[in-house]
């Protein structure tokens, strides 16, 4: 009899929606919601022994969540972590990923499911992530797929695209034996003769970003300022990188009614942070936000900042960055969220 | 048509006098210190770096080969030097680079080694490279120091190459003009350079090319210097003077010129900062290959993820006019290669080379030395100790222009 233990979310369980979306990590014997089919489609040697689930906010937000969870996965000793499917959902989809990963880590079988477009996908390391449809009126079939792709695993075989296997393979660094300019010429008489497939770089997925619907009542809203433009205090205490950024960093806007030249700094490499430095609100515009405050236009002025450098980020980073953004602003009651770019 | 005269350096060195003989390039400090003098310099210091010394070289900003057509220049780099041009052959000491290495402000600091695996990556990791270092005077203005670097490292290319213009060259290379050939299909070059002002802009017959329409040169003046780099941007991926000097899509295209294909023709095309420009710009650059009769365009930028619009752009602008369209990217596919390879990518077009990963890690060895200074500002290291750092802090490691081999393909 395999062990299964599933992971989901707040609404999978039934615990609510965005009301729900802070709750903690708990662990329940046991199927629940989508796992009473996937225990159905797996049959009798398979069980789902337990079900741990997390808020949404929570498990992408707080970077102890995940830790937590993979914990309370390993109380019930499986022999295979199931997260998701998690379709498109961005939060749900990063903290599938992430205990898929982490789980790996620990030394457990794991698979995560989600849609390809799913930003969680480039954060589940080395466990592999198996396609589901973009939303829950998918569920039947992408369970369809999970089911066969996880007693594939738990019978020792590799997954395949076949299987629903996404992510890119992994792009590796080699030397071609002629340079790139010799090979764009072969290139162009290929494109020439008529061949549309030829290329050396597959073209990426993007999301398609849905806006959220605009908010109605901004004179009662908490509104966010955020930036990519690298605005850290002087000193940089948290190493935030001119370049390639890796992480994000926040600061207290809390007492603060304006940001004075030399107490802050712009560290981005990629413009000319002379004019920036002279006032500091022409990157991050705390004197308006404050005016709109005193006016009555928004409620509150959200009392930190989220700040990262956008300069060489790579795609993969700066989803996540704003999946992290998102958590964390919804967990504090940030209804709007302002985010300047240079 | 161009000739080149080539003379291959085979050793270098430090002496009285500035010469050139039997393929050993000598040069005066003094007479280097001479021609970058001025009030805004404290101090410039003269250094040879060779391929296999254990030197690493930091904060490089630009790269230039010696070239030159007559005393003065004889017209090459024109807009900056003063000579009288000379219609002859131009005369090229190959293997050789003039370098200049130190402290600006906004400059992304970039990384030369002469030994290890980021030597081969880089074109100046097989150059003899000739290190010019400096102090700015006490309160110098920063865009005067540029603009004075800029200057006399071009003079000094320049002065260098004239020590071999009495001396026969190795070999002689006739380089066609473009030009139609019956029956072959007429392929051109669309190259970005990214000008977004000072520290950040790329000359073109000594004017900055910031705010200027597309534009047909004569690929010719690439190989006499009229496109100079002052783009001190992501260190992989901009294109020093050295790099529009050897223009590698334009010499592919010229070396089969009449073979396979027909070389169409050069267009030099701004990367400007705003979305709307970049668009109009891109229909700007695909109209001007229309009329130059193009039927094929392999299009190169300069710089980050913001430089992928330009491309994209243009590449679709290309297609939409009935253009085949080849764009060079290099990928930002994070340290493991399993992030989305490229920022913008082209909705219509579909055919890229890709010259590497930006994100990719190298791990570097201790050198005996270091020229441009003493520490490696990104790491806060000693300039001289062993480090991992990213392929996109190595100088033209990814060369937009399509000068190196790097790739990348899918893992097995």
């Amino acid at each position: 009899m395999a062990r299964i233990v599933h992971y989901l979310n707040q609404f999978f369980i039934g615990a609510g929606g965005e009301d729900a979306a802070a709750s903690p990590p708990s662990s329940q014997p046991g199927p629940v919601g989508p796992g009473r089919r996937l225990a159905q489609l797996l049959g009798d040697d398979h069980e789902i022994v337990a079900t741990v689930s997390c808020g949404d906010d929570d498990a992408a937000g707080r970077p102890e969540a995940v830790a937590e969870i993979v914990a309370l996965i390993q109380e019930a000793r499986p022999d295979l972590v199931v997260t998701g499917p998690a379709f498109t959902s961005g939060r749900y989809g990063l903290a599938c990923a992430r205990v898929a990963a982490a789980a790996k880590v620990a030394g457990l079988n794991s698979v995560a499911a989600m849609h390809p477009d799913n930003p969680g996908l480039d954060e589940a390391g080395g466990a592999p992530v198996i396609a589901s449809g973009e939303a829950a009126r998918l569920m039947g079939p992408a369970l369809d797929t999970l089911a066969v792709a996880v007693r594939k695993l738990l019978a020792g075989e590799v997954l395949t695209t076949a299987d629903g296997l996404v992510g890119l393979a992994p792009r590796q660094p080699r030397m071609a034996d002629r340079n790139a300019a010799e090979r764009a010429v072969d290139l162009a008489l290929a494109r020439l003769g008529g061949d549309r497939e030829a290329t050396e770089v597959p073209l990426p997925r993007f999301d398609k970003v849905t806006p959220a619907p605009p908010v109605t009542d901004l004179a009662t809203a908490t509104v966010a300022i955020l930036t990519e433009g690298a605005l850290v205090p002087d000193d940089n205490p948290g190493g935030l990188e001119s370049a390639r950024a890796t992480r994000w960093l926040r600061y207290s806007l809390a007492g603060r009614e304006e940001l004075t030249p030399g107490e802050w700094r712009s560290v981005h490499g990629g413009f000319s942070t002379v004019w920036a430095n002279a006032d500091p609100h022409r990157i991050l515009p705390l004197d308006a936000a404050r005016q709109l405050e005193r006016e009555g236009a928004i409620g509150h002025l959200h009392e930190e900042f989220l700040v990262t450098a956008g300069n060489g980020t790579s795609v993969a980073n700066a989803r996540r960055f704003g999946v992290e953004w998102a958590a964390d602003l919804r967990h504090s009651g940030a209804r709007a969220a302002i985010l300047t770019a240079t | 048509m161009l000739i080149r005269s080539i003379h291959r350096v085979r050793s270098v060195g430090l002496g009285e006098a500035t010469t050139w003989q039997d393929g050993e390039l000598t040069v005066s400090a003094e007479e280097a210190q001479a021609l970058l003098s001025a009030p805004c310099l404290a101090d410039v210091r003269v250094t040879w770096a060779s391929p296999g010394d254990a030197v690493r070289i930091v904060k490089v900003l630009d790269v230039v080969e010696p070239r030159t057509k007559g005393q003065g220049g004889g017209g090459i780099f024109p807009g900056w030097l003063d000579g009288p041009p000379v219609d002859g052959p131009t005369h090229i000491l190959r293997g050789a680079a003039v370098v200049v290495a130190g402290y600006l402000p906004r400059a992304q600091e970039a990384v030369i080694d002469m030994t290890g695996p980021a030597a081969e990556l880089s074109p100046f990791g097989a150059t003899h490279n000739l290190v010019i270092e400096f102090t700015p005077a006490p309160d110098a203005d920063w865009a005067e120091v540029d603009d004075v670097l800029r200057r006399g490292s071009l003079a000094l290319a320049s002065r260098l190459a004239e020590t071999a213009l009495d001396t026969p060259p190795d070999e002689e290379e006739t380089v066609p003009d473009p030009g139609e050939v019956d029956g072959l299909p007429r392929i051109g070059a669309i190259t970005n350079l990214q000008t977004q002002g000072v520290f950040k802009d790329v000359f073109v017959r000594g004017a900055s090319f910031n705010g200027l329409e597309p534009a047909l040169i004569d690929p010719a003046e690439l190989d006499d210097g009229a496109v100079v780099s002052g783009q001190y941007g992501h260190p992989s991926l901009r294109n020093p003077t050295w790099v529009h000097q050897n223009h590698p899509v334009v010499n592919a295209l010229r070396a089969r010129h009449g073979v396979d294909l027909a070389f169409a023709g050069v267009v030099l095309a701004p990367e400007p900062v705003s979305a709307s420009e970049k668009a109009r710009i891109s229909i700007a650059a695909a109209q001007l290959c229309a009329e130059a009769g193009f039927e094929a365009v392999i299009l190169t930028k300069e710089g980050g993820g913001n430089a992928d619009a330009d491309v994209a752009l243009k590449m679709d602008a290309l297609e939409d006019l009935g253009i085949a369209t080849v764009g060079l990217f290099a990928e930002m596919a994070g340290p493991d290669g399993t992030g989305p390879p490229i920022v913008v990518a082209p909705e219509r077009a579909t055919a890229m080379v890709s010259t590497g990963n930006y994100d990719t890690r190298l791990s570097l060895p201790e050198m005996d030395r270091a020229l441009g200074g003493d520490e490696l500002a990104l790491l806060r290291v000693p300039a001289t100790s062993a480090m991992e750092l990213p392929t996109a802090v190595i100088l033209a490691s990814l060369s937009p222009l399509g000068w190196g081999r790097l790739t990348c393909s899918p893992a097995a």
